[in-house]
């Protein structure tokens, strides 16, 4: 009897092994879904994402990526809120961000599986929102216009129709006009939060009727330089960058730039949401994001991700040591606390004669 | 309208009493189920979001800020303007297709229908290359030496309302060109008969029995034009704003859901008056002419 038992115990001991072993696996890894869904900002982003992300992505875990866009921030919360959430992993451009990790839009993120210790001390602790990479907001302009030795360097320059005329486009929105404005004002760059709304858009005042354009998509920023629509404005780095492949005779000036971070977050009650973590992983590590900045010129925040940069890229890059310092960061706090009020008294503005 | 016109002729088949009753419930149900769910559902959800917190402060904003009620008024006023150009230019091309003999009406029909078949975004697109300073347009004139400085076509209401006629003109086409085809030319004949010159032929007989096809296609591009968002943000270079613009905004950037839907049932409302109200305007016509 008291052998058999033993031997029972024992038999049962194993079985149980038997029986919790995939039960422990299933506990680190989820079974594998055929895809995960991606939504990201469409056209050379997600081409360029495609390169560096998904494709290594789908070699690695045979999963399939599918992609979808535009970014939107209503429809991330409407899907959360109906509990039908389609995506894995979405982009959240700017406030956005912050806004919807405030309305609880966004699943915690897993340090234990994203690694981020080669990012800068400053986003190592991201609760929600993934550091994607870093974009900046900058001035452009036509080089058969503007010669050599007489290009504008400063958003006093580009205020300036009389040194340097020719009509202007920026974007139809309140954020980064309104610190381009106070910095054409005289204000210094680390002095422009909180934005003085009233001098900002007293100064928008002078530039007004020079803007023959103000841009919609990001698309449109570039093509209205090609097209001549415009000969100087503004336009997120990667669009003129794309341009200037092609061959387009445009010249970036970083000096006054407005940096920014991109984001990526993982809406809340998101199906496979154990992938998007893989995935989050995989966009953190140094040779994706250095394939990824090869394409499109904006650059990540892994520290190491230089290393896997062409020499050639390094000059199109926000983050590069001769473009970095003359820039400043926007306040996306403020945006996010002043953006709505600031949205209103934009279209206030744009309806006045 | 044309449930009206259908049932009005149900009347008269043979079919009558509750066997009647019974197929016309049979055959429309599948149709009443679609719209209540996929139409009417969604309204209802959208104007109980607009009350969501308890008060009437977004319906208050909405008609009262300077701001929303000049956005509404030059939507609006756009639509207008869209209506009565692809009035002007609609008409004639559905009385020549109406009127015209093989192969031509398939052909025109042809060009009617093509810009349905290209994407929205790709159309506006072309528009900027055609209209822009050094635009294809204003290239040709210059070179020609009819103008001396480019033509003010792009970024401005001219280029919005160019790139919304060009979208809306088969939604005016198509409707009047429906009527067109049931006009009895013996009608017509009748008046010349009976000793009237030309242009009161078409006054006193063809454009009354025209009439239901230019409310619908005034209508249809009416409605259609109120709600135009990408052609205006980008053929206006941003300086034309019209109110989907601001819903949007309202929507994706701050997730203001009942200051959106507040905005969104004032411009139903305001459809469905200028809905009656032309159909009044055209009712009264009909009995005048």
């Amino acid at each position: 009897m008291k052998a058999t038992w033993k031997i029972s115990r024992g038999l049962l001991l194993a079985a149980a092994a038997v029986l919790l072993a995939p039960a422990a696996l299933a506990q680190t890894e989820p079974p594998k879904p055929a895809q995960i869904v991606i939504n990201d900002s469409g056209g050379d982003m997600q081409n360029a994402m495609r390169k560096a992300f998904y494709s290594e992505f789908e070699k690695r875990y045979g999963i399939k990526v599918v992609n979808t866009s535009p970014v939107d921030l209503g429809k991330l919360q409407a899907m959360v809120k109906s509990n039908n959430v389609e995506w894995t992993v979405t982009e959240i451009g700017g406030p956005d961000a912050i806004r919807a990790e405030q309305s609880g839009l966004l699943e915690p993120l897993d340090l234990k599986i994203i690694d981020l210790k080669q990012f800068p001390a400053h986003v190592q602790d991201r609760k929600y929102v993934f550091p994607k990479g870093v974009y900046s907001t900058v001035m452009g302009y036509r080089t058969d216009i503007f010669k050599e030795g007489a290009r504008p360097k400063t958003w006093a320059d580009f205020w300036n129709a009389e040194k340097f005329p020719g009509p202007r486009t920026m974007q139809n929105a309140p954020q980064d006009n309104l610190e381009f404005a106070l910095i054409a004002d005289g204000v210094p760059m680390d002095k422009v939060y909180p934005i003085d709304v009233e001098r900002a858009f007293k100064k928008l005042d002078q530039i007004k009727k020079h803007v023959a354009v103000w841009w919609t998509t990001g698309a449109q920023s570039a093509q209205v330089l090609i097209d001549k629509e415009a000969v100087l404005g503004t336009a997120w780095n990667g669009r003129y960058y794309g341009a200037i492949k092609n061959g387009a005779p445009i010249v970036i000036e970083w000096n006054q730039g407005s940096m920014k971070e991109s984001a990526f977050g993982i809406p809340k009650g998101a199906k496979d949401a154990y992938w998007g973590q893989k995935f989050l992983a995989l966009a953190a590590e140094a040779p994706a994001q250095g394939a990824y900045a090869n394409i499109i010129g904006y650059p990540g925040l892994n520290l190491q991700a230089d290393k896997y940069t062409d020499a050639a890229m390094i000059p199109y890059l926000p983050t590069a040591p001769q473009n970095f310092p003359s820039q400043f960061w926007t306040n996306l706090a403020w945006w996010n606390e002043n953006g709505k009020a600031m949205e209103e008294r934009w279209q206030r503005w744009m309806l006045q004669k | 309208m044309t449930a009206i016109a259908a049932g009005a002729r149900s009347a008269r088949t043979p079919w009558r009493g509750w066997r009647a009753h019974v197929l016309a419930a049979l055959f429309t149900a599948p149709a009443l189920l679609f719209l209540l769910l996929f139409f009417l559902w969604p309204v209802l959800r959208l104007l109980s979001l607009s009350v969501e917190g308890g008060s009437l402060a977004p319906y208050q904003k909405a008609l009262t800020d300077g701001l929303y009620v000049q956005v509404l008024f030059n939507t609006a006023l756009i639509a207008a303007y869209v209506s009565a150009v692809c009035l002007a230019l609609g008409y004639p091309v559905a009385y020549f297709l109406a009127n015209a003999r093989e192969p031509w009406v398939t052909i025109g029909i042809v060009f009617v229908l093509l810009p349905f078949w290209t994407s929205i975004l790709v159309r506006t697109y072309a528009w900027m290359v055609l209209l822009g300073r050094n635009g294809v347009i204003n290239r040709l004139l210059l070179e020609t030496g009819l103008i001396a400085a480019p033509l003010p076509l792009l970024n401005n209401l001219t280029g919005v309302l160019i790139g919304m006629v060009h979208v809306l003109l088969p939604y005016m086409i198509f409707p009047l060109y429906a009527v067109m085809r049931r006009v009895d030319p013996g009608l017509l004949s009748a008046a010349e008969g009976l000793g009237a010159p030309g242009w009161q032929v078409f006054r006193r007989v063809y454009l009354p029995l025209t009439l239901p096809g230019v409310l619908a296609g005034v209508t249809l591009v009416f409605i259609l034009s109120i709600g135009f968002f990408i052609t205006p943000a980008l053929l206006g270079g941003g300086k034309v704003i019209m109110i989907a613009v601001l819903i949007e905004s309202q929507v994706r950037q701050f997730l203001a859901w009942d200051f959106a839907a507040a905005l969104s049932v004032v411009l139903l409302a305001m459809t469905l008056l200028v809905y009656f109200g032309l159909r009044r305007l055209f009712r009264g016509d009909l009995q005048w002419g």
